[in-house]
């Protein structure tokens, strides 16, 4: 497989304050990438660096084999997608009107989307499977919907990489689930690429189980402790070193059908 | 005034709402026809009374056999009158109303409008140095619009000691900058000669347009139209700019230099604008919400629509300011006593449902 993103040495820090260093890491087309560390280990940062909106302070990262401090923000739109952890609201929009924003790196810059833009916006609208809220007013719907409407407007944009910041953290039980399995068809139809920060392992194991191709990176101490596949990676040993718990981890090796999954179950006091 | 055939609070169906050829038509000549009417009926309301049909005929007379007609009483208060005041004030409304829609969809914030970053503040100590020492109104006009725009540029360089300049950052900025040129006012006005400086200072602070000529019209047309039309040219981009920094970034919109852009542009309109009329507080604050409900949030009508209606809007206020009582009401006030309450009124009737 030919990778799609290769960070090499990445570093940064916000003036004095180092939050990642020499972080290597590959993504290959058609695969997820699971981000997972503890609160404030740099993940969003990383995130950021990969869409452009910082600069690692050393190192560099590749995008399709582009560097990606030589791409303009227009570039790198066309190939990156943004899921945010929650969207902040602003003017009551249509929904039509938010997804079809996701068209704006393809159209020129002082014009407005065409008629092309509206369709392709509504074959996105139509794939998350919103077509009844697409002329309701964005503002009024719950955070669930909101953020199928934020991911038909990453498909809208029609990049080959996706890059999503705890998608889940504010959904229901539901909308979690509905938002993983469109992950899952987007990977598996469009073989786009989707690196997501989560907190729950059991998003990593969801997608090996589902049998897309997953990795999982346990990021830790401003790197990449390790990576790999989500059932060799999520151990019990490692939830440990990172998190100071004690976990299970269930494996379920049916046939024909995967089913593993993690439970933590203890924090270790010191 | 702006009266819509049909405003229901209905999300789905409203009338502006789907792209297609004969709504966008109707729309443009909706949009340019209102003012032009509200323009006219200007022309015949007023203290001196002239007819609707007196004054078509005086406007058909001066376009066929010029204006300079000595003795004619009725064409030298419509054509040098009423009808440049008229137009100046729908620009003044236009560039007024364009900006803070533009603003407050940069900025994600509906009650932030071109005066916040310090265009009128820094236009009103100007205007007052133009009064004190030169007298003569174009140096006036200069001044206020020389440090309306240098008001601006400070806010801007102090949003920027946060290297990324988040919006708040340059609000504050304009908080700052507006509080020291209002000293600096103060200052000037402590200063100046009571009896004949002072005056021109306070009534030039409340806005007016009784003093409107082609001149004026000439000199703040440059900057209005310039600034309008970039901020129409970057209405989309509006658009994706209140998704916020990081999302808009995303989605392929270069930041920082369209928000340079849209404040350039906001700043240039409204100094054209506010150094010709003096300080008109309000309108670019209410006439983007008055937009927003009658239109929806997207910025590719509600620009347009905000233009049109910012224009209608100066221009009826000042009949009334102009109209209704035996001396001038400065513009200021008028908009405030009028705005307010039709504000209010809207935000009751539609219960912030499309806002």
């Amino acid at each position: 497989m030919s990778s799609i993103i290769e960070i090499r040495n990445g570093s940064f820090a916000y003036g004095d304050k180092s939050v990642f260093e020499n972080i290597t890491l590959t993504i290959s087309r058609g695969e997820i990438l699971c981000l997972f560390g503890p609160n404030g280990c740099g993940k969003t940062t990383l995130l950021d660096n990969i869409l452009g909106y910082h600069k690692l302070q050393s190192g560099s990262i590749l995008i399709e084999g582009e560097n990606i401090s030589c791409l303009n923000k227009a570039e790198i739109a066309k190939r990156i997608a943004y899921v945010p952890q929650v969207h902040d609201k602003s003017f009551p929009f249509k929904v039509m009107d938010i997804v079809v924003m996701g068209r704006t790196p393809h159209i020129g810059s002082i014009s407005s989307p065409s008629s092309k833009d509206y369709s392709i916006a509504d074959e996105a609208i139509e794939a998350v499977g919103i077509k009844h809220l697409k002329h309701r007013i964005y503002t009024t719907l719950s955070g669930g919907e909101t953020q199928l409407v934020i991911l038909a407007r990453a498909i809208a944009q029609d990049t080959s990489i996706i890059i999503m910041d705890e998608p889940t953290s504010h959904l229901d039980f539901r909308h979690e689930l509905i938002l993983l399995e469109l992950i899952t068809e987007l990977v598996r139809t469009k073989k786009i690429s989707i690196i997501m920060s989560t907190h729950s392992p059991n998003h990593a194991f969801y997608f090996e189980n589902a049998g897309v191709p997953a990795k999982i990176a346990l990021m830790h101490n401003k790197n990449i402790m390790t990576s790999g596949l989500p059932n060799e990676i999520i151990s019990e040993k490692n939830m440990e070193r990172i998190f100071n718990i004690t976990s299970k981890v269930f494996k379920n090796n049916l046939p024909g059908e995967i089913l593993n999954f993690i439970m933590p179950l203890k924090t270790i006091k010191k | 005034m702006n009266s819509k055939p049909c405003l229901k609070n209905n999300d789905s169906k409203k009338i502006l709402n789907l792209p297609g050829v004969t709504k966008k038509t109707l729309l443009v000549i909706f949009l340019v026809t209102v003012p032009i009417v509200v323009i006219f009926i200007s022309l015949f309301m007023g203290r001196y009374p002239i007819s609707p049909a007196e004054t078509l005929r005086t406007l058909y007379q001066g376009i066929t056999s010029g204006t300079n007609q000595p003795g004619n009483v009725n064409m030298d208060i419509i054509w040098q009158i009423r009808l440049p005041r008229a137009i100046l004030g729908g620009m003044a409304g236009a560039a007024l109303a364009a900006s803070g829609t533009a603003l407050q969809g940069l900025f994600r914030n509906p009650l932030v409008s071109s005066g916040m970053l310090g265009v009128s503040a820094g236009a009103g100590f100007g205007a007052a140095l133009g009064i004190i020492f030169f007298k003569g109104t174009v140096m006036i006009y200069i001044l206020a619009f020389f440090f309306g725009v240098t008001a601006v540029f400070f806010s801007y360089t102090i949003g920027r000691i946060y290297n990324s300049t988040p919006a708040i950052m340059l609000v504050l900025g304009g908080v700052i900058v507006s509080s020291i040129f209002s000293a600096l006012l103060s200052l000037v006005k402590y200063l100046a000669n009571p009896y004949e400086e002072l005056p021109s200072i306070v009534f030039w602070l409340m806005g007016s347009l009784a003093s409107a000529s082609y001149r004026d019209i000439a000199i703040s047309s440059v900057p209005v139209f310039a600034g309008i039309t970039g901020l129409y040219l970057m209405r989309w981009k509006i658009n994706v700019l209140s998704m916020g920094e990081r999302e808009a970034s995303s989605m392929g919109i270069n930041v920082n230099l369209d928000r340079i852009i849209i404040v350039f542009c906001a700043t240039l309109a409204t100094a054209g604008a506010v150094s010709v009329c003096g300080i008109i507080g309000w309108v670019g604050l209410v006439v983007p919400h008055m937009g927003r409900i009658i239109t929806g949030s997207d910025n590719r009508i509600l620009l347009p629509a905000s233009i049109s209606l910012g224009a209608c809007f100066l221009i009826i206020v000042d009949n009334i300011g102009r109209a209704t009582t035996g001396t001038e009401i400065p513009l200021s006030i008028i908009t405030a006593i009028i705005g307010g309450p039709f504000f209010v009124y809207l935000l009751k009737k539609y219960k912030g449902g499309n806002w």
